[in-house]
């Protein structure tokens, strides 16, 4: 394959891929980093695709792979502050997760980010069950299981638009 | 998880979200539609995913523009990358060329990572990052015509060394800044060339401990610097790694040439 082949298909699945970090990162220049270092890392792996794989799931792949390393390094860093500090305040699940969200971007947003994650990709980008599994590493049988899970959530946390606070809904 | 549908065949959870998210066909879809009319608390849960799925999707399914985001452009990280590799090589082989000549102008290459010493001149390094590369901060004195940064340095220090010539190099002063170190006042002077690119002069008190420097160079990261002592001073020059600007402050820090 031609170079500016590889390049205009890697143009076309840009805005797929910064979405993609986006809802990894909630901010915007640490997406953008996230798809430079991610485009970085493709172009540096290209020939070890087999060209059998798709695209768009392989890519998502390295930013997610590229994601939790970060995320781990910070976790490292952040434990390090703690000992500093002498606190360690653990994140409770609190009662908040019981408040009844208002609009459905509220409800996903109290999720756990796994189930988050879960959703936005099956639901919103429309991935097969089988590229999540891959994305997350786990049997596909996993990932089942694991939507049940979130969409039962989602469902008692967004329940409250539809059911139990009528009278208090905004119409716009 | 799986759940048996009475006369109407098997429906699993699977079946289910594969209903929810539009991945069955024809016979398929008819198939769970039949077993969820048997199962009303059931039909009425997997009503409420599809809404949660088309509300997500309204909400969240807008792709961003990616159009202004010329940076992430396929074709220019390839460009930047090879670049890269390119300079690093041109760098490489310069080197190899310099120990071949044998040491012209003390040019070793020295290896800092097995050194427990704290690297030589790291603040004239520091220094460049934050005057050359961010342009965080402003320099206290600009050059308007030829010497008045070395008039503004022979103020500030005593016997220090005339600046150092990289001219050839296309690179000229435009200003400089003092700057303290443990070891009382250091300065820095900044050259440019017309495409922007900048080389750092840097003087300070040798500090107690090192005292004076053998001549030496080293590269650190993207940058590279040459060093050597005179006069009381410890002296840098600082540039990017690229084989341009490497061979300019080589050349402008021989023996010689200060």
């Amino acid at each position: 394959m031609f170079e500016h082949e590889i390049d205009d298909q890697l143009r076309e699945l840009l805005p797929r891929l910064r979405r993609f970090a986006l809802w990894l990162t909630h901010d915007t220049s640490s997406a953008d980093d996230l798809v430079q270092s991610t485009l970085e890392r493709s172009l540096l792996h290209w020939h070890r695709r087999r060209d059998d794989t798709a695209l768009r799931p392989w890519m998502f792949a390295i930013a997610y792979r590229q994601y939790l390393d970060g995320k781990r390094r910070s976790r490292r860093y952040t434990r390090m502050l703690e000992l500093f500090r002498g606190s360690a305040e653990s994140e409770q699940p609190s009662a908040e997760r019981e408040v009844v969200a208002q609009s459905v971007v509220q409800a996903i947003n109290l999720l756990p980010e796994e189930q988050r994650h879960l959703l936005l990709w099956v639901s919103v980008e429309g991935l097969s069950y089988r590229e999540v599994a891959e994305l997350l590493n786990v049997p596909i049988g996993t990932v089942m299981s694991r939507l049940s899970r979130a969409r039962s959530a989602l469902r008692r946390l967004g329940d409250g638009e539809v059911s139990k606070t009528p009278t208090l809904r905004v119409l716009k | 998880m799986n759940v048996t549908g009475d006369t109407h065949g098997f429906v699993s959870e699977a079946d289910l979200h594969a209903y929810v998210d539009g991945h069955l066909d024809e016979d398929g879809r008819a198939r769970v539609e039949a077993w969820l009319n048997h199962h009303p608390d059931r039909a009425e849960e997997i009503r409420g995913w599809q809404r949660d799925a088309q509300r997500l999707r309204a909400a969240l399914g807008t792709l961003p523009d990616s159009t202004s985001r010329s940076n992430l452009d396929p074709a220019l990280i390839r460009a930047l990358h090879r670049q890269r590799v390119r300079s690093q090589f041109a760098l490489a082989a310069m080197l190899v060329l310099t120990f071949a000549v044998g040491g012209i102008g003390g040019w070793q290459v020295r290896r800092w990572a097995a050194s427990t010493e704290p690297a030589p001149m790291a603040d004239a390094l520091q220094a460049y990052r934050m005057f050359a590369m961010e342009r965080r901060a402003q320099l206290d004195v600009t050059q308007h015509q030829a010497g008045d940064v070395q008039t503004w340095l022979d103020e500030n220090f005593q016997n220090a060394a005339r600046l150092p010539d990289l001219d050839n190099a296309g690179f000229h002063p435009v200003g400089g800044r003092l700057l303290a170190t443990d070891n009382g006042p250091a300065a820095m002077v900044m050259y440019e060339d017309r495409q922007g690119s900048a080389i750092t002069f840097y003087i300070r008190p040798p500090s107690p401990h090192a005292g004076t420097l053998p001549r030496g160079q080293r590269l650190e990261g993207q940058l590279a610097a040459t060093y050597w002592s005179a006069d009381g001073y410890n002296y840098a020059l600082v540039s990017r790694a690229n084989a341009r600007e490497v061979r300019a402050i080589r050349d402008a820090s021989r023996p010689s040439a200060t």
